[in-house]
């Protein structure tokens, strides 16, 4: 029963795709696409071209992770730091992650480091202010308990902030899906976005719609992954 | 072990400023059990946190002959608010194994500490438990097990047994005066009830309402042995009962 109601949408979707699709050029049919998608990605493309950019998704996921909880339990921790940096940080936040593409072009070149900066620079704020917000959260309580026998710091404060932290991670992770592609469509030589827009450029109509159903796999399977590392990080935080 | 001179402590608010302590002056013996009553918001957690080193004051405050500028050694604390000084992601056996890692202990001994404290408040069938999956009653003893899991030398405790029924109530207080008498330790115990006080305390401090003071520093002349029924029914308990009710109830005018 389960199965089939997962399976219904998707399958309603499938059906009136291909009843409005019947000989349009610019949406091909879901069989046309489904082939193209076979053809096109179970090919080397793989190699070439979403395995760097997965790879370059993941650089700067992990770095904007990083970045963003250390300086957040920084900046959380530390009130004098937090009026110095929060109107900062609020605008940094509003403004629109890809504006800063032909920003970082010009310091970065066009190559990896400029890619995985893209992503950097769009991932890390949600984690970053969702941190402060965790930290600044801490009950005082606890904070007192620890203090009194003695826990070190770590331990509350990772723990206590990481629901806010996971929320953070959360966001940044459909943002930095969609700085991969936005970052390689802007100039590269390989990757999802640039491939997407290959297609488009020499009319491989079916082709291109292959590359953004892969993309929403992509996006889609990550987000499963997300959210059984949630499961289990945040057990005893879901159930309280 | 334990001095108060002319402790004071004044929370600044936006316009509001409170004197919860004025003068406050105290001295408590290595290995006394000292019971503090007093009324509503009089300043009895304010004074429990200036001990413990989680709030600057002024005045002098001074534990084991050190003045307090951060958290004392060897001393454990039960929050009066209990359930938010649990850690909700460890389980009840690591909640109170914690402070022990952290005070080095080895597998072995920290285990022993666990199981017997445990047993100790009645829930040693809950080891494995989270916090949030336990009553009030049953958190509160948690907090307990774990400070004195501890061994402190010093043990400070703010109603600590305000969410039990009064069955566990009369165990738990039999519990701490027989680890008092077993351990060797100093206890500060806040309470608002008065036939606790005098049943657990062998000197019971009565605060004056805000800004406080000591008010009285009563000896509790009553056989060192407690019994909950023995001990409620002598005449003498009786009469102290009555002279600190009377104590409080003027400090109310
Ligand atoms: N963080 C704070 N900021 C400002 N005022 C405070 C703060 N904590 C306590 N007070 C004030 O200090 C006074 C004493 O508070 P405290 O919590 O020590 O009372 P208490 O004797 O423990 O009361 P209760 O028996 O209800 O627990 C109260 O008037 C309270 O309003
Ligand atoms: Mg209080």
């Amino acid at each position: 029963m389960r199965v089939v109601n997962a399976l219904a949408v998707p399958l309603l979707l499938v059906g009136v795709w291909w009843l409005v699709s019947g000989g349009s050029f610019y949406l091909p049919s879901p069989g046309r696409v489904a082939a193209a998608f076979a053809e096109t990605w179970f090919s080397e493309r793989v190699l070439t071209d979403v395995l760097p950019s997965l790879a370059r998704l993941a650089a700067g996921y992990t770095l904007a992770g990083v970045i963003g909880v250390g300086l957040g339990v920084a900046i959380g921790l530390s009130s004098g730091l937090r009026a110095a940096a929060e109107p900062v940080l609020e605008f940094f936040r509003a403004v629109p992650p890809p504006v800063l593409v032909p920003l970082i072009m010009l310091f970065a070149g066009i190559d990896n480091a400029m890619k995985v900066a893209v992503i950097v620079s769009g991932c890390v704020w949600p984690i970053l202010l969702n941190t402060v917000e965790g930290v600044r959260a801490i009950d005082e309580v606890l904070a007192d308990t620890c203090k009194l026998y003695g826990v070190r710091l770590r331990h509350l404060v990772l723990r206590s902030a990481s629901p806010q932290i996971m929320a953070g991670l959360r966001q940044a992770l459909s943002i930095g899906i969609i700085l991969m592609v936005i970052s390689e469509m802007f100039a590269s030589s390989s990757g999802l976005g640039f491939t997407i827009v290959l297609f488009q450029r020499g009319f491989q109509i079916a082709e291109m719609w292959s590359g953004i159903v892969l993309l929403g796999l992509i996006g889609w399977g990550l987000s499963l992954v997300f959210r059984m590392v949630e499961k289990r990080v945040l057990a005893w935080y879901h159930r309280a | 072990m334990l001095e108060l001179i002319d402790l004071t402590k004044t929370y600044q608010g936006r316009g509001r400023t409170v004197t919860a302590l004025d003068r406050l002056s105290l001295q408590v013996d290595a290995g006394e059990l000292v019971c503090v009553v007093g009324p509503s918001g009089c300043g009895k957690t304010t004074l429990l946190r200036c001990v413990a080193g989680l709030l600057p004051y002024e005045g002098q405050v001074r534990v084991a002959g050190r003045p307090v500028t951060g958290p004392p050694e060897h001393t454990a604390v039960v929050f009066q608010e209990y359930g938010r000084s649990l850690f909700p992601w460890l389980t009840v056996r690591q909640n109170v194994e914690l402070p022990l890692k952290e005070k080095g202990l080895d597998r072995a001994r920290r285990t022993e500490l666990v199981t017997e404290s445990l047993e100790a408040v009645g829930l040693a069938g809950a080891h494995d438990a989270h916090p949030w999956q336990l009553s009030g009653g049953m958190q509160q003893r948690v907090a307990i097990a774990r400070a004195v899991a501890y061994e402190p030398s010093l043990l400070l405790m703010d109603e600590p047994f305000a969410a039990v029924d009064a069955q566990t109530r009369a165990d738990l207080e039999d519990l701490i005066l027989r680890l008092w008498q077993r351990l060797e330790m100093t206890v500060l115990f806040i309470t608002h009830d008065i036939d606790e006080a005098v049943y657990l305390g062998r000197r019971v401090i009565v605060l004056s309402a805000s800004p406080t003071t000591v008010l009285e520093d009563l000896k509790i002349d009553l056989p060192a042995e407690r019994d909950q029924l023995t001990t409620r029914s002598l005449p003498r308990f009786a009469e102290l009962r009555g002279h600190v009710y009377a104590q409080i109830q003027r400090t109310k005018q």
